[in-house]
Parts: structure tokens; sequence; C-alpha cells
């Protein structure tokens, strides 16, 4: 190879091209395998990228908008509460739901039991709804509110254990297609601070993250959600997001704090 | 070469080179200081206790003191407002983790924020393109507007590092379109022909400013070093 520290001046003009990321391909090959040869030509490009990096120190100052800020906070104050929230916050936030379509054995293992746990539940109702119905008989005035009754008994058709990131369940999800609701049953001890909401995350399999609600501080929580909505959606996530949550073209902002995958029952 | 005559802009872009040039002001070594203190803290909050919130307490001083400058860089390098704010974001998480790396850099507090914010600005864009194809830069004159439009506060070199303000001094000698070609090849990590695309001028042209601003750069440079 050519001895690049003995033309000075081509040195200097190919370690400039090269900070300056002109130099391209083959050429930008050849320079850098020089470079780990020869402290001279290292020197000389090592040289050229501080001057270049200077370009960042010369641009007009604009100010960001205000909330950028919150969002920084939020992020440090989430990472710091011990319990769930750990790294996954913040260098890859915008790729976190990513991994939360493999959310792992343990949560389809919980869902299913649960599920059949809440199947058990739908029967006993039935039985209650059947004696209701015996009565019926008797009690024609009951008609209505037994047909309301009826029309009220949840058809879940769709369970999702959301869990932290030791696998400790802390949320279940479950959807009723035909009333369009969603109900979220807290379970872990988890407690978001005074100024935080949860808000809970649909995860289609192309695209960001759907918002589908924020949760309120009740331990069930039911929000309202069209089928095609949920359906889609392999897994369902919970961040930590500023009071009220944010808008769902934004995305999640803080931490996802559960995540987990998203079961048909039927 | 004759060059097109007149006006600031490439391709739709004005660049802070296309204005009358910054007031000169020598680099200031206190504001270095302070920034550098304030980057300690923040790495010394590894320590727990007081040291955590001491350490926010810095970031948050850090943040207003820089931020409106790297977000200038971050706007320039994707150009638009919420990705520029997106990667400001990351920038300061990332400035948050890294701060103990600070003084094995041995580079200016600010040169050293700006390679992250150029970094971070630059990951955006390539994670943009590889999930969305068709989304290849687009440059409209919205950013123009950004970027020349409301910008109250001209350059102010006296925040600048001596390495800066050497390289402020040579680009000036440069014609407007030679220095925003060199300024976008570096801050977008741009390649002759893309950069012949973006700015919509020929292929040879782009070369060409390249290869004099590199030559012109080279002598003033040296006389700086």
């Amino acid at each position: 190879m050519m001895d690049l520290a003995r033309h000075p001046e081509l040195l200097d003009r190919l370690a400039a091209a090269y900070a300056l990321g002109t130099l391209r391909g083959g050429a930008r090959r050849r320079f850098e395998a020089l470079a780990r040869q020869s402290p001279a030509v290292r020197t000389a490009a090592l040289l050229w990228q501080e001057r270049f990096a200077a370009l960042t120190e010369l641009q007009w100052a604009q100010a960001p908008g205000p909330d950028v800020w919150k969002r920084i906070e939020n992020i440090i104050a989430a990472q710091k509460q011990p319990a769930v929230e750990r790294p996954q916050a913040s260098g890859s936030s915008v790729r976190w739901w990513r991994g939360a379509t493999f959310a792992g054995a343990v949560a389809t293992v919980a869902a299913v039991a649960f599920s059949l746990n809440l199947l058990g539940e739908v029967d006993r109702r039935d039985e209650q709804l059947a004696q209701l119905g015996s009565a019926r008989a008797t009690l024609a005035s009951q008609n209505a509110q037994l047909a309301a009754q009826l029309q009220a008994k949840p058809e879940i058709q769709y369970v999702a254990v959301l869990s932290d990131d030791r696998s400790a369940a802390s949320m279940l999800v479950t959807f009723d297609p035909a009333h369009n609701t969603l109900t979220i049953k807290r379970v872990g001890g988890y407690q978001e601070a005074a100024d935080k909401s949860l808000q809970l995350w649909a995860l289609p399999p192309s695209g960001g993250p759907r918002s589908l609600g924020v949760l309120g501080e009740n331990p069930v929580v039911k929000l309202t959600a069209a089928e095609n909505q949920v359906r889609e959606a392999p897994a369902l996530a919970i961040s930590l997001e500023p009071k009220g949550g944010v808008p769902t073209e934004r995305g999640p902002t803080g931490p996802v704090l559960f995540k987990g995958a998203l079961l048909k029952t039927s | 070469m004759k060059l097109p005559a007149g006006n600031e802009t490439i391709g739709g872009f004005h660049a802070y080179s296309g204005r009358n040039p910054p007031s000169r002001t020598m680099p200031d070594p206190f504001q270095d200081q302070q920034l550098i203190a304030l980057i300690d803290r923040i790495a010394a909050r590894s320590a727990g206790g007081a040291r955590q919130a001491d350490g926010e307490a810095a970031l948050r001083e850090l943040y207003d003191l820089t931020s409106s400058r790297l977000y200038g860089v971050a706007l320039r390098v994707v150009t638009n407002r919420e990705w520029a704010e997106d990667v400001l974001q990351e920038t300061y998480l990332n400035i948050w983790r890294i701060a103990g790396d600070y003084r094995a850099s041995l580079s200016p507090p600010l040169a050293w924020m700006g390679v992250i914010v150029r970094s971070r600005a630059l990951d955006f864009l390539r994670r943009r393109n590889s999930e969305r194809a068709d989304s290849a830069l687009e440059l409209n004159d919205a950013i123009s507007e950004t970027v020349a439009g409301d910008s109250p506060d001209p350059l102010d070199t006296s925040q600048a590092s001596e390495q800066a303000w050497a390289l402020h001094e040579c680009l000036r000698k440069l014609e407007a379109r030679q220095r925003e070609v060199v300024s976008l090849a570096y801050l977008r990590d741009l390649s002759h022909s893309e950069l012949a695309e973006q700015l919509k001028l020929p292929l040879g042209t782009v070369k060409t400013w390249i290869r004099r601003g590199i030559e012109q750069l080279r002598g003033c440079m040296a006389r700086f070093a």
C-alpha cells in the first residue's frame, strides 16, 4: 500500500474528505485500512473529525417546545422507581413495542388459566340468569330487567395478562367485542405517582402502538374499544405517561411497564 | 465555474452562512467551565443519595443553557420540528447516561454535545428510512422557514469552542453555496450524489464545490492549528 505519510498534501486532503463523509466506497475502506496501520494517518483523520464536528456549534439556536423537558424529566423519574421500571425506558423507547409480541410463555399460561376462571364465572352468571329465567314465569314484571341482564352478559373473547419485566402478572385485560368493552383489572401492587397516568396500547404487527385509553385509579377500569382496534393486535402494553396520557399519534413517551400477548379465547 | 447569481437558498435551504456573518466574538472560557461542572455533577449522581437530586438539577441547568443550540442542530439534520424534538429528548437522555465518559473525550463540552446530537439525529433518520422506505428526506419549504425564519438569536460564537471559532472564520471565506454544501455534507452525512439530489444541483457541481471547499478550508484551518 502507498505510504500516505510521505505525501502530506494528499493525506490531508483524504483525511478531510474522510471526516466530512464524502470519501466513500472503496476509497474510504482503503483510507481506513491505512489509518489502522499508520499513526500519522490516524492523527490527520482525527484532526479533521474534530474540525468538522465544530460545525454542530455553528448552527442557529432554536427554541424547542416546552414539553420536551417534561418528557425527559418523566423518563428519568420513571427510571428511578425501583420496582418494575428499568432501562428499556429510554434509549430504545421508539422501538420498545417490538419485543412485546414475543411476550413469553409465562404470560400465555397465566392468560389461559385466567380465561378458564373467567369462563367459570360466566357459567355461574348463566346459572343466576337461569334462575332469574325461572322466576320470569311468575314475575312477569321482571322481564324487562332480565332481558337487559341477558344482554349485558359479557362475552369475553380476548384475554391478556400484562406482566412486568420479571414476568409478574400485574394487569388482567379482557375484551368483550359484543359490548365493545375492555376491562382492565389491576392485580399487582403497582401504583403510579399522582402526577402520572397509565396508558393502554394496542401493538399492531405493523405501524406504531395505538392508544386504547388511559387507566383511572380504580382497581377495575372499563374502556370502550372497537373490535378491529383490538383484534389485529398480537399484544398489548401499558406505559407510564404524564397525567391524562398522551395523544395516540404521539405514541408512548414514557417507559413501558407491563406487556403481554393478546389471546383469543374461542 | 460561474455560480448562479444571487439569493441565499439552495434547494429550498437557508444556511446560517447565507445571511450576514454573525458578529465576531471570542470564545468564553468561563462558559466552558460552567458546562463541564454541570456534566461532572450529572456523572456524579451514580453515587446515589443527595447526588441523584443534584444530578437531576444539573441536567436541568445544562438543558436550559444548551437545548436551543442542540435543537438547532437537530432541526438542521432532520428538518422537522417534531422529529427534532424526539432527537433532542434522546440526546439529553444520552447525555444523562454517558456524562461519565465526557472527561475522557478531551473535547470542549459543546463540541461533545454537538457530536451526540448529530449522532442521535442521524440514527433517527436511518431508523425512519428503514421503517418507511418512501420517506427519503422530504425537504420542503416549511423547513427553510423553520431554519431561517424565527431565529431572533443570531449565531453567538462567544459560546463556541476555539475550534468552532476557527472553523467559523474559515467558512466565512467560502462562497455561501460552497459553505452550505460542505455544512450539509457533514451534518447530514450525505454523499456527493445524495447532496446533488437533495439540493437539486448537478452532481459535477457538487463535487467541484466540495473539492474547492475542502481545499480552501485546508489552507485556512492550517493557520489556526
